[in-house]
């Protein structure tokens, strides 16, 4: 067997499997194919970006998009290209991190209080959706004000505003699988609590939720920005998209592509993750088991 | 035959919590049931939907925690076994439920699903798992190739098989049936009953048969209790023994003659049974019998078996 066929028989293999069925549409091959590109993108910056995110250079301030600045430069005159590309790291890991903390605390969570259920369930319950009540800016704040501004407290922030959506739908997951009959099958069969959570109960209950968390990573990266925006998020010079689109407000009219590349940026990869997810619940077949979360 | 299975005056209350603005509700049902199973029999318990023949089921393994009475398995006090040593004993009691459609976990392959008792008891078989599995889905008259399916890539019938094939891995001496053959076709019925016949001998099982099929109970089973709202009304020794309790008699009348030239009446049974969160004083079948006198609405009958045919009623055929 050479090499081609190899790769072809592992794509094969990647498209019967129900994450690979996303990709069986136009829309979730553009999708998914653009946010494969960003996280390339991202990982691969240091070599991809013309310039020094960081570098200024005060007589080329405000440049427009031209050569060799080909989105122009913002009010120190650095590279907007290299800030947009260097902030595609700090949008897709903040939030990816930030997901994949409230991922693991809710499902956690969910999954004990819908197999324990009584008051600790009731306790669990109220004290996250306690979380929800809260505006997540208000979160944010809380946290800088406790640890400093940073990318730390976005991630945080971000993490415990979506903490509340994982716990339910977890749990909601695990109370309907707990009467499913397989599950009294399998106790009957003299099977210990662990392996009644962790073989049948999480295994079924953990698709509806990746979906979750993937179009959450959406979101993630439109709250990190808002917040970035207001100063709360990414602290200069790091680039943040959040944080060049509000230092670029200044000069709104003198220089817009300061603000609209960072924009579009946000626009682009929030619509993406939104398709590929949509897809991606067609794909798993779990569109009835996301209601009532 | 010794007993393997003693159930004394087995009771089970479900109470739904009251709050402050509505009235703690409480209802029975399972009450004072007490029957012996000695080994190698089959005793049918039978009884209209909600009358309590599920929940007992549970009570005898205790996957639902009994509210009084106690259970003997082989000599041994269940309700005093710790969870651990409850666990192990499983192993020896096993269930064969109504839905096989729910029975089987959708993410696992039917090799998985027959291994797993092994797995979850921690017993290694004397040969290695695929053989044992392939014998396990053979003796339940399952093609072993099919041991890589899914269940949703199988019938009902043939999922019950595997439901079989799982209760009786582990090689268990008492089998609980609660209806087994409910949700399925006619014809996969008989299958299904024609294997568990089988297995019974072959295995020298016990089996404890739920049903609400008067006729299949008839067929199956050597004993026949007959349940309504939560308490045992008769118990009949032989599937020949006449009817004593009316109750009893209705279920009887009701079935249907397999010739459709013998006609004959069925008398429909008046009213509804009643709710079994407010029992009326005295029997409970009381509103809906012919038969039924003052004393029938004021005093419970007791299960008194002079004959060696037991039956709760003041007035018994």
């Amino acid at each position: 067997m050479n090499v081609s066929q190899m790769a072809i028989r592992s794509l094969d293999a990647f498209a019967r499997m129900s994450i690979g069925r996303a990709f069986a549409s136009g829309i979730g091959i553009v999708a998914g194919g653009f946010l494969i590109l960003l996280v390339l993108v991202a990982i691969f910056a240091p070599w991809i970006a013309p310039f020094d995110y960081a570098a200024q250079n005060l007589l080329n301030a405000n440049a427009s998009p031209g050569w060799p600045h080909l989105l122009g430069t913002d009010e120190f005159g650095r590279d907007v290209l290299s800030r947009v590309i260097f902030g595609a790291r700090t949008s897709l890991s903040v939030s990816a991190t930030a997901i994949a903390i409230s991922m693991a605390a809710g499902m956690t969570l969910g999954a004990a209080a819908g197999y324990f259920g009584g008051v600790f369930e009731r306790a669990v319950m109220t004290v996250v959706d306690l979380t929800w009540s809260f505006p997540d800016i208000l979160i944010a704040l809380i946290f800088v004000a406790i640890i400093g501004p940073g990318l730390t407290s976005t991630t945080f922030a971000i993490a415990i505003a979506y903490l509340a959506q994982f716990t339910r739908l977890t749990r909601a997951q695990i109370v309907r699988l707990k009467r499913e009959t397989f599950i009294e099958a399998t106790i009957n069969l003299g099977a210990k609590p662990s392996h009644i959570l962790l073989r049948h109960l999480m295994p079924n209950a953990i698709a509806p939720v990746i979906v979750v968390g993937m179009l959450a990573i959406g979101d993630g990266i439109v709250l990190e920005a808002t917040l970035g925006f207001f100063g709360l998020g990414a602290q200069p010079p790091t680039p943040s998209w959040g944080a060049m689109m509000s230092s670029g407000t200044a000069q709104l009219f003198l220089s817009p592509w300061v603000i609209i590349f960072p924009g579009v940026a946000v626009a682009v990869t929030v619509i993406a993750v939104n398709l590929f997810g949509d897809e991606l619940i067609r794909a798993l077949d779990i569109r009835d088991r996301l209601r009532g979360a | 035959m010794p007993n393997l299975l003693e159930v004394r005056d087995l009771s089970k209350r479900f109470s739904s919590g009251g709050g402050p603005f509505r009235k703690a509700r409480s209802m029975h049902a399972v009450n004072g049931v007490s029957f012996d199973l000695p080994e190698g029999r089959v005793i049918g318990v039978v009884g209209e939907s909600g009358c309590g023949k599920s929940t007992l089921a549970r009570l005898i393994l205790r996957l639902i925690e009994p509210s009084s009475g106690a259970v003997a398995f082989d000599g041994d006090d269940l309700l005093a076994k710790t969870p651990a040593q409850m666990r192990k004993l499983r192993a020896r009691m096993q269930m064969v439920f109504q839905d096989p459609y729910s029975a089987i976990d959708p993410r696992y392959t039917l090799t998985r699903a027959v291994a797993e008792p092994f797995e979850v008891q921690g017993v290694k078989p004397a040969r290695p798992m695929a053989e044992e599995v392939a014998e396990l889905l053979e003796m339940v008259g399952l093609n072993p190739g099919l041991a890589s399916s899914y269940p949703h890539q199988i019938s009902g019938g043939q999922k019950q098989r595997v439901g079989i094939a799982r209760a009786l891995a582990l090689r268990p001496s008492l089998l609980v049936l609660d209806e087994p053959t409910a949700s399925l076709d006619v014809s996969v019925q008989a299958q299904i009953i024609g294997l568990l016949e089988d297995l019974r001998t072959e295995l020298g099982l016990t089996y404890l048969f739920i049903s609400h099929d008067l006729s299949l109970v008839k067929y199956f089973c050597d004993e026949i209790l007959v349940m309504y709202l939560g308490r045992v009304v008769e118990a009949l020794p032989d599937t020949a023994a006449p009817a004593r309790h009316p109750y009893t008699r209705t279920l009887m009348e009701s079935t249907f003659e397999p010739d459709p030239k013998k006609r004959r009446l069925i008398a429909p049974l008046e009213g509804e049974v009643p709710s079994p969160f407010d029992l009326p004083p005295g029997c409970a079948f009381a509103d809906r019998c012919p038969q039924a006198s003052a004393l029938c609405r004021t005093e419970t009958p007791a299960l008194s078996s002079e004959t060696g045919h037991a039956v709760a009623c003041h007035h018994p055929l």
